[in-house]
């Protein structure tokens, strides 16, 4: 069973990578208008296409409602309160190899256990990350280059492979998309770019680490992977924010293109400072995630969201071509006053697709976990099937949990299965544990994990282990 | 018919309900029940595909103007499902046609009664109910004393028609005594192009026992957009079936409200539409106290071009312990073109709790056809037969014999393909 110290740190563990980091940086006075995205834009040495398409998403922002749909209580988030670009000051100028990174970052990230320097690395994978606004390093970048895969961030590929961005961005999230979406594209500040040639399986598994470190900023980075004809990629997305009082925003947008054939395992843990126990500060964290497969193609989404005050999040498929396959695994655990309203869409449009949809709601404290899906089949999806089971475990009596699953189906052929259960953790099960001597919140957290397994063995292996951890430590204090 | 040119549906519609409801105000013992809801409409949105409860479903053949016509055709009387019945012809009732057992009391709300406190406008919520309320004029209550059981079923049967657009609301309520025991039917009909506006309201006292049925086949064309609200008290149990078939606009608001421990409810339902059809199905069930327990079926079928909507919702309160609530909703589409949106939501707020609820949309089975083909049964019959298959369970559960030999002719109609089948 689990050690004195282990124990201690389980008791005592609060948000672990919540230190404040005293970096000197370039921050832009808080406020949004067309100058701040002009200002962005010109920081970055973008062209003029892109700044138009920045403008025109500010436009359509400006225009549009904010969401009352989702089942969060907020205040009206104030968004000239934010500041829109923060960027380490020492990256300002300078070419950004690995050795010219500020020592004092690179800290930052040992501490958090991301395997940034080569050599430390834990059986090579590649990472980009993202501090605030900027990408600071990505590892393996020549190794990469190799095989052909490009992994660079987003803003020197707008250089670099200017055709691919023009061709690709925004196809799957256009600008007005939403709320959140229309922001972010205005005023994206980074994130990572991913091209994987025809036939190329990417010899490694890539990976981007988000951090908002700033005071009084929001992070809006955009992610956009491309696979080829008949490659495949597994890509990883784990975030990070320090403890502050006051809420922070982070809009980002991910775009997944699978060209025929192709296969994206998307993985994400979300750690984002939740807030303290009275709900307190956190991160608002507005995702929009979305790939489209084409025929044969393969997209898969795993997530586990531990973090965020607010977590609204609904990674998307679009079955476009014939016989494509979607994949939705999630595990969200809220706890305190943490909200949690996320879950996927699957919009089949051709023929023999197939999508599956597990997702797994732990509730704890006086939090809130919803499940929001959507399963559209169109006339077109002859054949298409779906399969959805949603769970939901609940620790304490405060807490809420719930399923707001859409389904339309306008195809006979298509078949559609929907589950969902909600319950506490069983008495006979907490009974068996401790008669075998655990203790209860150790049973829980066996108990718990045992809930999450469908999940976290989709995870690739290190996930799943970082997975298996957090949910230990955030379970802390949720048995009454 | 007046339409304003750009005005949008709702605004017309909100128009024409306040018009008819000023038009029914007059000085008797309801009056203030008609004034509180006209309050509430005045300061109530109809609805539209924006709001998040009508998503699917469009007011627009209410365009024709029903609510500008009260509806004033006659109807044949169909052959009685009970040995007593009660009929209502446009909303109005007719004592001549009427007979109660003795141990049931009828209260008509005409005027000269005001209604109990339990029809509160809160409990109704939606426009339509809240316009029921404002026009009332000929609602009906039928009570059971306490620790009575009525051995026979009571039909009430409601009639409308017209031969043109016009609307008819109608008032049920039926209420239980301590320990009593009842059995309601139900039963709407329908002809010409008429929207019958209906509210039904049957709270069961503690110990008592209700067995209600929503028989629904109204013609093609007629519209109907009906709430029922279902209050069990302590120990009490309810079990409510509802058969509706599709017409121009279907609209079926359910909200169950278990306020007490102890109370036991199961609705079961099937819904059939063909042709362009539209039926809409909100079904909220509210679990407020501890220990109490519902249990839900509903089956539908679409075919042609039928639009079928099902919202399921379960709500547990924070006090709510203890709490058993199951829904299952499986549908089939029969043809193509045929479309259903399904939602079954679960709202949670303790964590002593069992919930879970399944959903399933697909076709027949080919293998079972293909089966029934080999052995020489025609393609229609074979569909026929398995659409049977599939309802067969909640049939076979039916209490009542009447029903059942009334609902599988109208089902038999109901699975028939219009077109020749392939």
């Amino acid at each position: 069973m689990s050690s004195q110290a282990e124990l201690d740190k389980l008791i005592h563990g609060d948000y672990e990578a919540g230190f404040i980091s005293a970096i000197e940086s370039d921050t832009l006075p808080p406020g949004l208008n067309e100058d701040v995205v002009r200002f962005i834009s010109e920081k970055k040495g973008e062209p003029e296409w892109l700044l138009e398409w920045r403008l025109a998403a500010y436009r359509r922002w400006l225009s549009m409602p904010v969401p009352q749909w989702a089942h969060l209580e907020h205040p009206p988030v104030d968004f000239n309160e934010i500041s829109y670009y923060s960027a380490p000051k020492s990256m300002s100028d300078g070419p950004k190899s690995l050795d010219e990174v500020d020592p004092e970052l690179l800290r930052i990230y040992e501490k958090l256990g991301i395997p940034l320097h080569e050599q430390e690395m834990l059986a090579g994978v590649a990472v980009d990350a993202v501090f605030d606004s900027v990408s600071v390093g990505t590892t393996f970048k020549a190794k990469l280059l190799e095989a052909g895969v490009i992994f660079c961030p987003i803003s020197e590929a707008v250089h670099t492979y200017p055709e691919l961005i023009k061709k690709y961005l925004g196809t799957v999230v256009p600008q007005g998309d939403n709320y959140y979406a229309a922001l972010n594209s205005a005023v994206f500040s980074d994130g990572s770019f991913v091209y994987i040639p025809k036939g190329v399986r990417c010899p490694m598994e890539l990976s981007t680490y988000f951090r908002i470190n700033e005071a009084k900023t929001g992070q809006f980075e955009r992610t956009l992977i491309v696979a080829d004809e008949g490659s495949y990629v597994s890509y990883l997305e784990g975030c990070t924010a320090p403890m502050r009082d006051e809420n922070q925003m982070h809009a980002a947008v991910v775009e997944l293109v699978a060209l025929p054939g192709a296969e994206i395992k998307y993985s994400t843990v979300q750690n984002w400072y939740p807030g303290d126990a009275e709900g307190k500060g956190g991160i608002y964290n507005f995702v929009t995630k979305r790939g489209v497969c084409h025929d044969d193609a393969k997209i898969s989404w795993t997530q586990v969201e531990t973090g965020s005050a607010i977590t609204w999040k609904y990674p998307s498929v679009i079955l476009r071509g014939d016989n494509a396959i979607g994949e939705f695994y999630s595990v969200a655990l809220t706890r305190n006053l943490q909200q949690a309203d996320t879950g996927t869409k699957m919009i089949h449009l051709g023929k023999n697709t197939k999508s599956t949809i597990i997702s797994k709601g732990i509730s704890a404290g006086r939090s809130s976990n919803v499940y929001r899906g959507l399963v559209r089949m169109s006339p077109r999806a002859e054949n298409a099937r779906n399969f959805t089971q949603c769970d939901s475990l609940l620790l304490g009596d405060q807490c809420a949990a719930h399923t707001f699953p859409y389904i339309e189906s306008r195809n006979p052929s298509a078949m559609i299965e929907h589950e969902a259960t909600t319950s506490k953790v069983s008495d006979d099960q907490m009974f068996l544990c401790r008669s075998r001597g655990i203790d209860p919140e150790k049973a829980v957290s066996i108990i718990v994990n045992g809930f999450c397994k469908e999940v976290f063995k989709e995870l690739p292996m290190e996930f799943a282990v970082e997975a298996g951890k957090l949910l230990e430590v955030s379970l802390e204090g949720a048995v009454g | 018919m007046s339409v304003t040119a750009n005005e949008p549906l709702n605004v017309q519609l909100k128009r024409q309900a306040l018009a008819l409801a000023q038009a029914r105000l007059r000085d008797d013992a309801l009056t203030p029940v008609r004034r509180d809801a006209l309050k509430l409409l005045e300061h109530t949105e109809f609805p539209d595909r924006r709001s998040e409860q009508w998503k699917y479903t469009s007011l627009q053949p209410l365009s024709a103007g029903h609510l500008q016509r009260e509806a004033t055709g006659s109807a044949p009387l169909p052959a009685a499902l009970a040995a007593h019945r009660l009929v209502l012809v446009n909303g109005r009732y007719q004592p001549e046609l009427s007979q109660l057992p003795e141990n049931v009391s009828l209260t008509r709300f005409d005027g000269g009664e005001a209604l109990a406190a339990e029809t509160t406008d809160d409990t109704l919520r939606t426009p339509f109910a809240w316009l029921n309320n404002a026009t009332l004029h000929d609602g009906l209550q039928l009570t059971v004393a306490d620790d009575t059981v009525v051995a026979a079923p009571i039909e009430v049967l409601l009639l409308a028609s017209d031969t043109e657009a016009a609307h008819c609301h109608t008032r049920l309520r039926v209420s239980l005594g301590r320990h009593s025991k009842l059995t309601v039917i139900e039963r709407y009909a329908a002809s010409g192009p008429v929207l019958t506006n209906a509210v039904t309201e049957l709270v069961a006292a503690p110990g008592s026992s209700l067995t209600h049925y929503r028989l629904q086949a109204e013609n093609a064309e007629s519209l109907h957009i009906g709430t029922l609200v279902i209050a069990p008290q302590r120990d009490s149990q309810v079990q409510s079936f509802q058969l509706m078939q599709g017409n121009a606009l279907r609209r079926n608001d359910v909200r169950a409200i278990l306020a007490e421990s102890g109370a036991q409810l199961a609705l079961n339902g099937i819904f059939v539409g063909r042709g362009t059809t539209h039926i809409d199905n909100q079904i909220t069930v509210e679990h407020r106290a501890p220990h109490s327990h519902s249990e839900q079926l509903y089956k539908g079928m679409g075919g042609d071009s039928a639009k079928l909507v099902f919202n399921g919702r379960i709500h547990i309160f924070a006090g709510a312990k203890g709490t058993n609530a199951d829904l299952s909703n499986n549908n089939l589409l029969l043809t193509p073109g045929a479309e259903i949106n399904t939602k079954p939501e679960l709202e949670i707020y303790n964590d002593d709790v069992k919930c879970s609820h399944g959903t399933t949309c697909g076709q027949l089975d080919a293998g079972a056809l293909f089966y029934l083909r080999s052995r020489g049964v025609e393609a229609a019959e074979a569909k026929r037969m398995l659409g049977f298959g599939f309802v067969n369970e909640l049939l076979a559960a039916l209490p009542d014999e009447a029903v059942v030999e009334w609902a599988r002719p109208w089902l038999e109609q109901a699975l028939t393909d219009a077109e020749p089948v392939a």
